[in-house]
């Protein structure tokens, strides 16, 4: 008697959502299974993997990390750099540099940068903001206006400052919105209803349902998006079936695993080796749990990511 | 479909004799229909009434015991596929892999490395809990069982992968008092192998060349008798094994399809080969997705950190938030004399906090209160993070080890200064933000106004 | 002449102007001469917007001014008048489009004229965050240049964009008025077709910001309405093509106000006589309401210095309710009873008090709103605790007539008054309840003998109806009920629905706080549930109520009943203020409080039964619920109700023995039903209790069986 295969198969999908212009456009979304249940039914577009690269250049890099990057000195550089990596599908800028409590740059002159990044490749970008609302509700509709026509995915339109950017990105110019949620399956759902309710086309809405690394209250990061992705197909709820990109490295690069150096922690090893893995393990646990992009930082992250998903689709 | 305590009760004989342990018939259905208690620990059921709530009762996926004393590990018996539905109530177990193919010193190599990874987190020991002792193929018996020798001196539990009878049994009689797991059962062995297993006291480990063959194979072991099983679902590809790792876990939890109510055995070691960052990425999805033991070709700290890390968020009680210990953490080389900010003992926000503390690089001691393990407004509103709680706390256990006397309360919990004042005398109280990611910032603001 | 002659005149008029224009154009030009804006895709903007037809040369323009015919009908119905102002907007349109003919550059500075797409997209984002809350369009001469500067200075502190056409213009010059669209003042043009230039903005705005089709002249008048926060202020005196310009501007939801005496229309055309008072009465109109960004007061205000106490000898005055009359309330009004941001103290104010004296206070805040509902009055009231705690140095404990306020003397030499304490209530209000409070202003009484009159003449009778109609409503009596889904976050499939009779089993969302959350945030965590379709009264289980449970717990849960512990009972999160359950042996519940650590008769404490409870999963016998929910007629209805109790912990037994005696009474005729509930001091097994609830007779044990 052969095993009696039950696929689980929806009436609904996940959007789908085209990031970039021209031939290296990229499009997630569009399945209407479970993360990778290819056996179900179809994947629509497999994930992507974006690399992030920083207004503020290195800051506190491995050697793996500077020596990809060798010789650049502007942001543009590194862009090019970034865009030649291997399984890299999309850039993601920060704009770190911006947020008030940092480096404070001021808006025209991350403007600059960022048109210097979006001259310089014609991958699909990803601009992160900030992570300071009020800084990003000035600065991101700026970006938004500065990069019209390339179809860029603004990141990120929170509860505070959702107004602004979804209208400047998702109404102004065209661009493509992120909605920035906190681990929370309803305050994504509300995110996501009100910046409908804005005029933004669902269609031009991705989100950030929030992230964290693994270890740090990443069941949270699981739960939110085994629920968003279970109430998009299986209750067909349309305010849930934008697809999801989550911020990794970001998350990632900021814990003690990878920030102390060997001497710190001898019995942990090299430093490198760790911020790598940290980077992997938390960004295949993403993309199990439903993200339809991952941003990532180092480049074997970056090729380690980009063949397990191609190993697994 | 699973009774609840009402349906439970109403079989027990009523008569709250406490022989069960429960002080009633009720606390005791309760806690079967939990699961947190056999039906058997009441000693007058009726044999028709065990009879009825054992088919009920019966959980759709079994728990597998595996090795022995402070080794012994329970596999399966998930009741869902996801943790917000309950609780993921068996960890993933890690083994680290060698096989008879390698050289003898990198087999030691590997097997010496094996202990190296020894942590704590949370209240939880980490480590590498089992080794993957693989026969290669043409690989004589005596060199397997000498391979299994050293790995049983490693003192984890194996996992025996072979598939030639006879030298599965001369393994056997070297280490099955450690009760290691025989992965070797498949659709051309698995009476033999079953037999070898049975009489040895040991796990079965069964797989098949695809999911029809090892449901057949299942079947046929079931059916003989053998229900102390793991499924080992790994196939040619990384794609199929991850098919059939979720096709099996989803056959018996949603669909109750109890053939495949068994733990399953994930070699990634296999798939990755030398890859070893794929190796990282897959014992990831893995422990995500479904599985029971899975295989490593190695594990150092890099390997290590992220992936405990998610398996100790993975396997958590939703309802249950992870706890740190009460005390006093100094931080960015405090001593008695540094600033002290105190929170709650929630994991979350225990790691959320002092990761900003720590970014601040200002000598700080974080003090942890018995809080039950709740965010701070859960905790204040539930009366455990109060100004009695928290001025009884330091009295206790602060007072005596730190001599400053400024403690920085979380902005969510402003309301407690006050009172804290009049119960802390001489303890000045400061405000802090609402959110912890201000806190850096904060602290800057106290160093430039001198406050520090 | 009616209202409508002097709009057909008016629009016969510029039409007119506008044919003869077009006309002349020809014949210098040539009919294949283009016409257009410059920087603009959407030519001719508002022509364009409304029919979806673009004009590129003046043969095209010629064929457009026939359609534009087509909209001057002559009914004397307002949507000929309306069609009428629509089409002298377009006459205007078509003339200023003429004078960019050849690249020509008619509006020299100060002038505008022709706004560019780009100034569009910048303005769309503060118009939709509300950082820009509103659109003035000033008209015609002011009285005086200093009115005109005054009426402008206005609209610019509130952040609003202000257009201006005409001689108001000069008027501003003349004052030397700095203007321009970098402070928010941008001056159109002198002559009145120039409005024609705001209202391009407007509709581009629908076309880039509302996806508005172009053509689709319905959602385009949609949008204008509801998402245009524009309106006009028009100076007498008005002639015709004015009057036909503001019906096309009404057309398009934007209200006109005026100083001349002429015809009214509720809502739309509105005459306000005192020029000072048009910007008053322009956001009224326009229901328009300015951001409240800080508390302007001399201490700070912070959730930090809400735990500060302030003691007897750092007090500079103290009000205290428990011993002089004091009270603190919420009033909804009128909309035409309030002037918004005023203040009144009567009384003397804080530094005429003796050091450390204790006096009387009382403070109304009066609120108005289209929206507002006499119910939101405690909800917004409960607020004023933690608002008062907020500010640096002031003390607030209890609420009701029963308060205390403390001020410190530190914040009373920075020079802390009545005025501020009013202007904090004023700015919380305003700003945390701004989606129902469009008006709200504050009165302090601080004489004793005014606080005594009030407080027993107007705050007690409104607490006791307010109590009263609170007691009064049953789940019988409303349309709908509310969900809750605030504990999501760690009880992922739970839902409440919360309903008169049954609040929040935290205990902390009443029907009224569902109600005001729901309507402060409709995409919030509290939805409406209606309960037309009814499938079980008895147990309280309706199909509209299922279907909500499901939405709202994604599938996880598929029916409830609202009255039932045994039948589908609602399920359980995890903070519960009590979880009741069946206790077999005695036929009825016992009810454990979570203060309480010890053993209850069921053999398990509060924490193992909330373990078995929480999560959101339904535990037949077993239910979390709120403390006021044990006293409700609807307390298991469905099994028998409140006489199934038969124990709770000796504290919670006090709390709720009032009510839950008179529930006993009125629904079965037993006094002091209390006495026969068992508590911890006198069982906590079920043999003792048993024997005890049969020494008191308890009703329990000759019900139905409950299994």
């Amino acid at each position: 008697m052969p095993f009696n295969r039950k696929p689980q198969k929806f009436n609904a999908s996940i959007r789908e959502v085209e990031i970039g212009v021209g031939e290296k456009a990229i499009k997630i979304g569009g399945e209407n299974v479970f993360p990778f249940y290819t056996f179900d039914g179809d994947l629509g577009n497999t994930p992507k993997v974006g690399v992030e690269i920083s207004d503020l250049g290195l800051d506190n890099p491995v050697p793996g990390i500077s020596a990809y990057y060798e010789g650049c000195t502007t942001a543009a550089e590194m862009a090019k750099k970034a865009a030649e990596m291997e399984g890299a599908d999309f850039l993601a800028l920060s704009l770190e540099g911006g947020d008030p409590n940092g480096a404070n740059k001021s808006v025209d002159e991350l403007i600059a940068v960022v048109k210097e990044v979006a001259e310089a490749v014609d991958l699909p970008l990803v601009v992160e903001g900030s992570k300071n609302v009020e800084k990003d509700s000035e600065l991101l509709p700026k970006v938004a206006e500065a990069l019209q026509g390339k179809n860029v995915l603004i990141l990120s339109a929170k509860e505070e400052n959702y107004k602004a950017i979804g209208a400047a990105a998702g109404l102004a110019y065209n661009q493509k919105v992120g909605a920035e949620s906190a681990v929370d399956i309803n305050l994504a759902k509300q995110l996501n209803v009100v910046t409908t309710q804005l005029g933004v086309k669902p269609e031009s809405i991705v989100m950030n349902v929030g992230t964290a690394t693994a270890g740090y209250g990443y069941e949270y990061v699981v739960s939110t998006m085994d629920r968003i992705k279970a109430a998009a197909l299986s209750q067909s709820d349309a305010t849930l079936q934008m697809p999801i990109i989550t911020p990794v490295s970001a998350e990632t690069w900021g814990v003690k695993e990878s920030i102390s150096e060997e001497a710190d922690a001898p019995e942990w090893g090299s430093r490198e080796e760790r911020a790598i893995a940290m980077e992997i393990e938390t960004a295949a646990a993403d993309l199990m749990a439903g993200s339809n992009a991952v941003i990532l930082r180092h480049p074997q992250s970056v090729a380690t990511i980009a063949k397990m998903i191609k190993e697994l689709a | 479909m699973a009774l609840n305590g009402i349906q439970i009760f109403k079989l027990t004989p009523k008569k709250n004799c406490k022989e069960c342990g429960c002080p009633t018939c009720m606390a005791f259905s309760m806690k079967v229909a939990q699961g947190a208690l056999e039906l058997s620990k009441c000693p007058y059921m009726s044999q028709e009434a065990l009879d009825s709530l054992s088919e009920a009762t019966a959980p759709p996926m079994k728990s597998i015991k595996v090795g022995a004393g402070d080794n012994e590990y329970t596999l399966g018996g998930e009741t869902v596929l996801y943790r917000h539905e309950k609780t993921f109530v068996s960890k993933t177990r890690y083994a680290v892999s060698v096989c008879t193919d390698m050289a003898d010193d990198a087999a030691e190599a590997k097997l010496a490395e094996v202990s190296k990874v020894d942590y704590e987190r949370i209240g939880e020991q980490m480590k590498v809990e089992m080794v993957y002792v693989n026969c290669g193929s043409g690989a004589s018996a005596d060199k397997y069982v000498e391979l299994v020798k050293k790995a049983a001196a490693t003192g984890r539990t194996l996992v025996l992968g072979v598939k030639d009878v006879e030298i599965a049994k001369a393994a056997l009689e070297v280490c099955k008092d450690g009760k290691p797991v025989l992965n070797g059962a498949d659709a051309s062995n698995y009476a033999e192998m079953s037999k070898v297993a049975t009489d040895a006291g040991v796990v079965l480990g069964v797989s098949g060349a695809n999911l029809d063959e090892l449901y057949d194979t299942v079947a046929a072991l079931e059916k003989s008798g053998n229900k102390n099983l793991v499924l080992d679902t790994t196939g040619a590809t990384i794609k199929e094994t991850f098919a059939n790792t979720v096709e099996v876990r989803r056959a018996a939890l949603k669909n109750e399809d109890r053939t495949f109510g068994y733990p399953s055995i994930v070699n990634v070691s296999r798939l990755a080969r030398d890859d070893r960052h794929m190796a990282q990425a897959l014992a990831s999805v893995f422990t995500m997705k479904y599985g029971s033991i899975v295989v490593l070709p190695g594990m150092d700290y890099a390997d290590a950190l992220p992936l405990y890390g998610l398996r100790q968020n993975l396997f958590t009680d939703p309802q249950k938030p992870m706890k740190v210990a009460p005390g006093v953490y100094p931080l960015n080389g405090a001593d008695e004399n540094s600033i002290i900010v105190t929170t709650v003992d929630f994991a979350l926000t225990y790691f959320v906090v002092s990761g900003e503390l720590e970014r601040s690089g200002v000598p700080i001691n974080l003090v942890i209160n018995d809080a039950g393990g709740l965010s701070v407004l859960t905790s204040w509103a539930a009366g455990k993070f109060s100004s009695g709680s928290i001025a009884k706390f330091f009295k206790e256990e602060v007072e005596g080890k730190l001599k400053c006397r400024k403690m920085i309360i979380p902005g969510k919990v402003a309301v407690l200064k006050g009172d804290l004042e009049s119960k802390l005398p001489g303890w000045e109280i400061i405000v802090a933000p609402r959110e912890a990611v201000e806190l850096v910032k904060f602290f800057k603001d106290m160093q430039a106004n001198g406050e520090l | 002449m009616t209202l409508f002659d002097v709009v057909f005149k008016g629009n016969d008029a510029v039409y007119g102007l506008t044919e003869g224009a077009i006309n002349d154009a020809i014949a210098k030009y040539g009919e294949e001469k283009a016409v257009g804006f410059p920087d603009t895709a959407y030519c001719l903007p508002c022509y364009y917007s409304v029919t979806g037809v673009k004009v590129t040369n003046l043969k095209e323009l010629k064929e457009a001014l026939g359609v534009v015919k087509t909209l001057m009908t002559r009914e004397q119905k307002l949507n000929d008048a309306f069609m009428s102002g629509v089409a002298t907007a377009l006459c205007a349109e078509f003339i200023e489009a003429l004078k960019y003919i050849d690249g020509a550059a008619p509006y020299a500075e100060p002038y505008y004229g022709h706004l560019a797409d780009a100034i569009i997209r910048e303005l769309g984002v503060p118009l939709v965050t509300g950082d820009i809350p509103g659109v003035a369009v000033i008209l015609g001469k002011a009285p005086t240049a200093e009115d005109a500067v005054a009426l402008v200075k206005s609209y610019q502190a509130q952040g609003i964009l202000v257009t201006l056409v005409g001689e108001c213009i000069e008027q501003c010059q003349s004052l030397g008025l700095n203007m321009g669209y970098g402070v928010r003042v941008v001056p159109l043009g002198a002559d009145v077709t120039s409005v024609i230039h705001v209202v391009s903005v407007a509709l581009r705005a629908a076309l880039i910001f509302g996806n508005v089709e172009p053509g689709d002249s319905a959602s385009l008048m949609k949008y204008t309405m509801e998402r245009v926060p524009a309106f006009v202020n028009a100076f007498a005196p008005l002639n015709e093509v004015i009057v036909a310009c503001g019906a096309g501007a009404i057309a398009l939801g934007f209200p006109v106000i005026t100083n001349e005496e002429t015809f009214r229309v509720p809502k739309s055309l509105i005459v306000q006589k005192d020029v000072s008072k048009f910007n008053a009465t322009s956001l009224e109109a326009r229901d328009i309401k300015i951001k409240i960004t800080k508390i302007d007061i001399p201490v700070a205000f912070a959730s930090a210095y809400e735990g500060e106490i302030i003691r007897r000898g750092d007090m500079q005055v103290e009000f205290d309710g428990s011993r002089v009359d004091c009270f603190e309330l919420v009033h909804n009004r009128d909309m035409s009873e309030i002037e918004d941001h005023h203040f009144e103290l009567i009384g003397p104010d804080f530094d005429e008090f003796p050091v450390g004296s204790k006096q009387s206070i009382g403070y109304i805040v009066e609120v108005a709103g289209k929206n507002m509902q006499a119910d939101f009055e405690p909800v917004f009231e409960r607020k004023f605790h933690s608002y008062i705690n907020c500010i640096e140095g002031v003390m607030h404990t209890g609420q009701r007539d029963m308060i205390r306020i403390r001020i410190s003397k530190a914040t009373f030499e920075a020079g802390f008054r009545a005025k501020d304490l009013a202007e904090v209530l004023y700015a919380r209000i305003k700003s945390e309840f701004d989606a129902v409070v469009d008006k709200c202003q504050v009165k302090i009484y601080t004489k004793a003998e005014d606080c005594t009159k009030l407080r027993h003449e107007m705050a007690i009778p409104m607490f006791d109806k307010r109590d009263e109609r609170l007691s009064s409503l049953t789940d019988e009596t409303v349309d709908v009920y509310y969900s809750c889904i605030m504990c999501q976050a760690f009880s992922p499939s739970h839902v409440c629905v919360v309903t008169p009779e049954r609040l929040g089993l935290c205990g902390a969302v009443s029907w009224f706080d569902a109600k005001a959350t729901n309507e402060l945030d409709p995409a919030g965590p509290c939805q409406v549930i209606t309960k037309e379709r009814p499938i079980n009264e008895l147990i309280g289980e309706y199909e509209d109520v299922n279907e909500a449970v499901r939405k709202f717990s994604q599938g996880a849960l598929e029916d409830v009943s609202l009255y039932s512990i045994m039948e589908k009972p609602m399920t359980s999160c995890g903070c519960f203020e009590c979880i009741c359950g069946i206790e077999p042996f005695s036929n009825g519940v016992i009810i454990a409080n979570r203060e309480y650590a010890g053993m209850t008769p069921l053999g398990m404490s509060f924490s193992e039964l909330a373990s078995m409870t929480g999560g959101g999963v339904q535990t037949p016998g077993f239910m979390g619920h709120g403390k006021h929910f044990i006293a409700s007629k609807k307390f298991m209805k469905a099994e028998g109700g409140v006489e199934r109790i038969v124990w709770m912990p000796k504290d919670l037994k006090d709390t709720v023995a009032e009510k839950l005696n008179a529930t006993a009474k009125e629904l079965y005729g037993i006094d002091n039903f209390t006495d026969m509930i068992g508590d911890e001091t006198i069982a906590t097994d079920p043999e003792t209790l048993v024997a005890f609830l049969t020494e008191k007779g308890h009703p329990a044990l000759g019900l139905d069986p409950l299994m």
